[in-house]
This record gives structure tokens, sequence and C-alpha cells, in this order.
């Protein structure tokens, strides 16, 4: 099967190859011997691998633009609007928030810890571009195939409060400081849930590999099914996770103004922004992979598409929620977590774990 | 129209069935509808509603009926009408309404007050312009082609017949039913200044059967004939002596 490593693997190859002769006709022994260097194993697969990852980044931030895209459209009409216009169905509108960020001033406030306050967002940027690389799309394209790829992922997705934090005490505001206390304390209520349902999943397939929990999913039967408790519970997780309404309080705009953000302007602004959407489809993604049996269908198209597809449909209840409710408070948000959603995922950890010692599957 | 009748009980938004379910019905429902149908947004510039007819727009003037009495300067509440000079000449004592448009708030009292319907309200609305100047109109570019339904009529009942209990509805220029100008004869000094400047010509300069003392001369007065009066009160402005009084009709 042709992935998108081997395929590049023979490019890169033969462009380092190629970079070898051109070093190797300047006659110099040391440029000789560095591009016999260049030809070793690992450098190919070193250069293999940040081919590929950039590829897939590109490719992933066109579709998370797709989210945000969706996102308006679909509240749009939930609104009895028409949503954004710019361009052909208002696709382009993204591209014109992009450009009008990119051409802001960067500020950053006089009292505020400089240093802290500029790692902050390329902490939270860097985890979210990461958690790109943690999910593949199908057996051929992807980038990292770890065997606790599912621990990887929610790990990298719990250093976000970390991050939100230090972003909100650097800014050295009232405002950005209550959004960042908001989120740390909601992320971690909500990642407890989250991580039992995941042992569920576990516990049901066996393996923290996505390969593996497809490969189950596709021969038994979709964990969406069985683990329907389980799903409901992560659902619910992950848009507070994702700080989506209901559970924006770390955004609150009418009490905290932008939340946590509120002291970033600029290009730094537009990307935090992007990476909520990001997040958005990781959990998405989460979804689809552990439940909704991730590339499994008929195969008139390709596998990365009906994968895509579930993430969208997933994505456009992610909307739905939105449209639907309204903001809560955060006692509510931490009861919501400790009191509903832990004992949901411990019922559901209790069907599993009764479903596998039954042998039913 | 159907009325939904709701009745909210104390706890009902923080039950399950309230706060999720019952929200993402509604929300579902209002999805299906705007994309079967199509949402509620007009796209303004290719797209307009329709105006009712009674929409009240920019004023509009027809100068063939225009008899210059003024009444719409003095109606408006903004006061953005003036009369200016009308014609070939500078100094032309012909007078026609002058808009300016930048302050008109499309009340349409300009239309209503006008004794012959030569102001008009249309339903013109999209008036920016890139510079004040243009939204002065003149009486040339104020002219809009009539069309039934531009003017502005009403009807009307006295308050004194309402008391008595057989109140009747009168059109808005019934010739017999308005103000009336009354003179104060003894102040007169027959100068008929208010002969020359009535616009409708509805006063005539009567002998009063005496003779001046000094003269020898018959004392004229003017003679007010009500069918022709619009009650422009142009008569009372101009009188050197305050000879002449409205009378309203009650």
């Amino acid at each position: 099967m042709a992935t998108l490593y081997t395929e590049l693997g023979d490019f890169t190859e033969w462009l380092l190859g190629i970079v070898a002769s051109i070093l190797d006709w300047t006659k110099l022994d040391f440029l000789g011997e560095f591009g016999q260097w260049l030809q070793t194993e690992p450098v190919v697969t070193f250069l293999t691998t940040f081919i590929v990852a950039i590829i897939y980044l590109i490719t992933l931030m066109m579709f998370g633009l797709c989210f945000i895209w969706m996102e308006r459209k679909f509240l749009g009409r939930f609104m009895d609007r028409r949503g954004t216009q710019i361009g052909v169905l208002g696709f382009f509108q993204n591209f014109s928030d992009g450009i009008k960020v990119i051409l802001k001033e960067h500020i950053v406030p006089k009292a505020a810890d400089r240093g802290l306050f500029e790692f902050a967002i390329f902490a939270i940027l860097a985890t979210s571009f990461m958690l790109f690389g943690c999910i593949p799309m199908s057996p051929q394209f992807y980038v990292i195939d770890p065997p606790l790829a599912l621990l990887l992922g929610i790990a990298i997705f719990s250093f976000a409060p970390f991050s939100i934090l230090i972003g909100g005490w650097a800014s050295n505001n009232k405002f950005t400081l209550i959004g960042g206390m908001r989120a740390a304390a909601q992320l971690i209520a909500l990642e407890i849930p989250i991580l039992l349902v995941v042992v569920s999943v576990v516990v049901m397939t066996g393996s923290l590999s996505f390969w593996d929990i497809v490969a189950w999913q596709q021969e038994n039967i979709w964990l969406a099914v069985p683990l329907f408790i389980g799903l409901l519970t992560f659902f619910v997780a992950a848009i507070g996770e994702a700080e989506r309404v209901p559970f924006d309080l770390p955004e609150a705009e009418a009490e905290l103004v932008e939340g946590w953000q509120t002291e970033y302007g600029d290009v730094r602004w537009g990307l935090v922004m992007a990476s909520d959407y990001f997040r958005a489809y990781i959990m998405c993604g989460l979804i689809t992979m552990m439940f909704l049996g991730g590339w499994d269908g008929p195969e008139f198209i390709w596998a990365e598409a009906w994968y895509l597809m579930k993430t969208y449909i997933v994505f456009f209840f992610f909307v739905w929620v939105r449209a639907a409710m309204v903001r809560i408070r955060t006692d509510q948000i931490l009861r919501i977590g400790w009191r509903r959603l832990l004992p949901l995922a411990i019922i559901n950890l209790l069907i599993a774990i009764a479903l596998k010692t039954a042998g039913v599957f | 129209m159907k009325i939904e009748e709701r009745t909210y009980t104390k706890a009902d938004h923080l039950r399950p069935t309230g706060y999720i379910a019952k929200s993402l019905r509604v929300t579902f429902r209002q999805l299906w509808r705007a994309t079967k149908n199509r949402p509620n947004t007009v796209l303004y510039p290719w797209e307009k509603l329709v105006y009712p007819d009674c929409y009240r727009g920019r004023p509009g003037i027809v100068l063939d009926k225009c008899i210059g009495c003024g009444r719409c300067a003095k109606m408006c509440p903004n006061q953005c009408i003036e009369m200016v000079p009308f014609g070939a000449d500078e100094k032309s004592k012909i007078k026609r309404p002058q808009v300016n448009l930048a302050r008109c708030m499309m009340c349409g009292y300009c239309a209503e007050v006008c004794p012959t319907n030569a102001m008009l309200v249309t339903p013109e609305f999209e008036l920016s312009t890139y510079n004040r100047a243009d939204m002065m109109f003149d009486p040339i570019k104020l002219q809009h082609p009539y069309k039934p339904g531009y003017e502005v009529n009403y009807e009307f009942a006295l308050a004194s017949e309402l008391k008595g209990g057989s109140a009747k509805a009168y059109a808005k220029n019934d010739p017999n039913v308005h103000d009336t100008i009354v003179l104060d004869g003894s102040k007169c000094i027959s100068c008929t200044r208010c002969a020359k400047t009535c616009p409708t010509g509805a006063i005539e300069m009567a002998e009063t059967g005496e003779l001046n003392p000094k003269t020898k001369k018959p004392i004229k007065h003017p003679k007010f004939d009500n069918t022709k009066c619009v009650v422009c009160e142009q008569c009372v402005e101009v009188c050197p002596k305050s000879a002449l009084s409205i009378k309203e009709v009650l």
C-alpha cells in the first residue's frame, strides 16, 4: 500500500542524492563527506517526516478553516440569516479576516510580563498544531503511528490550561486572569470524565493505537452502539474542553471582554482564535475515531473522505448545541463535570467491563 | 395567525427536557425552515422590500399645480423647506418650495397641508449623495411625476359637531369648512397689499359705502372669497397695521 511516507521517502532520497552529487562535484573533501552523511538513513527519515508533517499541517489547517466557515454558515441559518457572504458561498471571509489580523499592530501592554506574554501564545499554538499530527486521517495519510497515540493526544491536549493560565496571568489584567482561572478549573474538571471514557474504549478494544481501535470497530461494531452513554459523556465534555458555548466561560464576552485573550492583538489573536476551532476539530476527530468507526465505510470514496465527513457531522452537532444553549455559570460547569459526567463515565466504564467479561465482543 | 400559549413552571429551564431538548428542537426547526425556504435577510442593494402604498419617502412637487402659498414651508417641523424665487429672473416674485433633504425627516406634513395637492410624498428613499450640496433639492429637481396615491388626503370632523353627537366627515380641502380671515375694519388703511399678495385671488377690494372725509373718495376694504381662500396667512403677514387675523373653525 502506497502511503504518504513511502511516496515522499523516495522523493526525499532523490532530492538528497542530487544535493550530494552537487556537493561531490565541488571536489572538496569535507563537502563530499557532508553529502554522504546527507544520504544516510536518519537524515532521510527526518526530512521525510518533516515534509509529511508540513503537508499534513497545511491540509488540516485548510479543513480547520472549513470548520470556521461551516460554523458561520450554520449559525446564520440557525438564526434565520445568511452568515458570511464574501467570495464563493462566503468561504473567503476566513482569508480576509486573516489578512486583516496580519496587518494589525503587535501591542504588548506596558505592565505585562513580556516573556510569558509571548510564550503563552506559542505554547497553545504549538500544542494545537502538535495535536494535528496525533490523529491519522487514514492508514495511508498520517504523520505518526505510536502505540499509545490516544494517550499522547489526550496528554498534549491537557497542556492547554497551563498555557491559558500563563497567558491570563502575564497580561496583567483582571479579565484575562479571571478567564485563565476559569479555563484552568473547567478544563481540569472535564478531563477526568474524558479520560474515563477513553479507558472504557481501551477496555473494549484492548489498544491505545487508532489503527487497532478502528480495526476492532471494523470487525465488530461501531463503539457508539454499546458505549452510547460514553459517547454522550465524551461529547459534553469535549464541548467543554474545546471551550465552546455553553461552556465558553474562559472567554465569556458579556462578562470578561474576550477572556484570557483580551490583551492579545494582531495575528497572534487570529491564530489563537483559529486554534479554538482546531481544538474543536481534534475533539470531533477523537469522537469519530473512538465511537464512529474512524475511516470505516463503504469503499466507493476514499477513507479520508469518510473520516472527514464524520468529523464534520460531529461538528454540526457542536454548532447546533452552540445555537441552542446559553452559557452556564462556573459552579454549574463544575457540578456537571464532577456530579453528572463523572458518574456517567464510571457507569460507561462498568458497561464496557461487563460486556468484555461476559464475552459479548 | 396562531398564537401559542406558553406556560412556564418554576424550574422548567433547569430540567434537561426544558434546557436541552426543547432548545435543540426549537433551533433545529428554525434551521430547517431557513434552509428549506430562505433566511430572513434581505440582500439590500440587489433585493428590495415592497414598500406599502402609503410609504412616505422624499417630498416631490408638481409645479403645474403649485400656487406658491408657502403652507408647506410654514408647516415643516424641521424647517427644511424654503420658498425661493422661481423663474428666469433672480428677483422674480413667484416663489416655489426648495427642500433641504439632508434635514428632511420624511414626515409628509408638507404634502398633508398642501391645498392643491401639488406636494406629493414619493416612494424614493435612496437619497445618499457624495456631498451635502446635492441634498438641496430646488423646485426643478424636486419635481416628481404624479401618480394617484402619491398625494396625502385625509378626512376630519369638527370638534363642535362631535360634541353635538352628529359628526360629519369633511374632505381635506373642503372650501366651505376651513379657517377664515377676519378684518378689523377700524385698523384697515386700505393699502391693498393683502389683495396683491393673495396667491389665489380670493381677496377683492370692495367699497364699504363710506367716504373718506378728506379726499371724498369711497373707502375700500378687503373682502374675502372663502371658496377660493386656502388659509395661507400671507395676507395676515403682510398687513402693515395687523388688521387681519385668523378665525379658527371649531
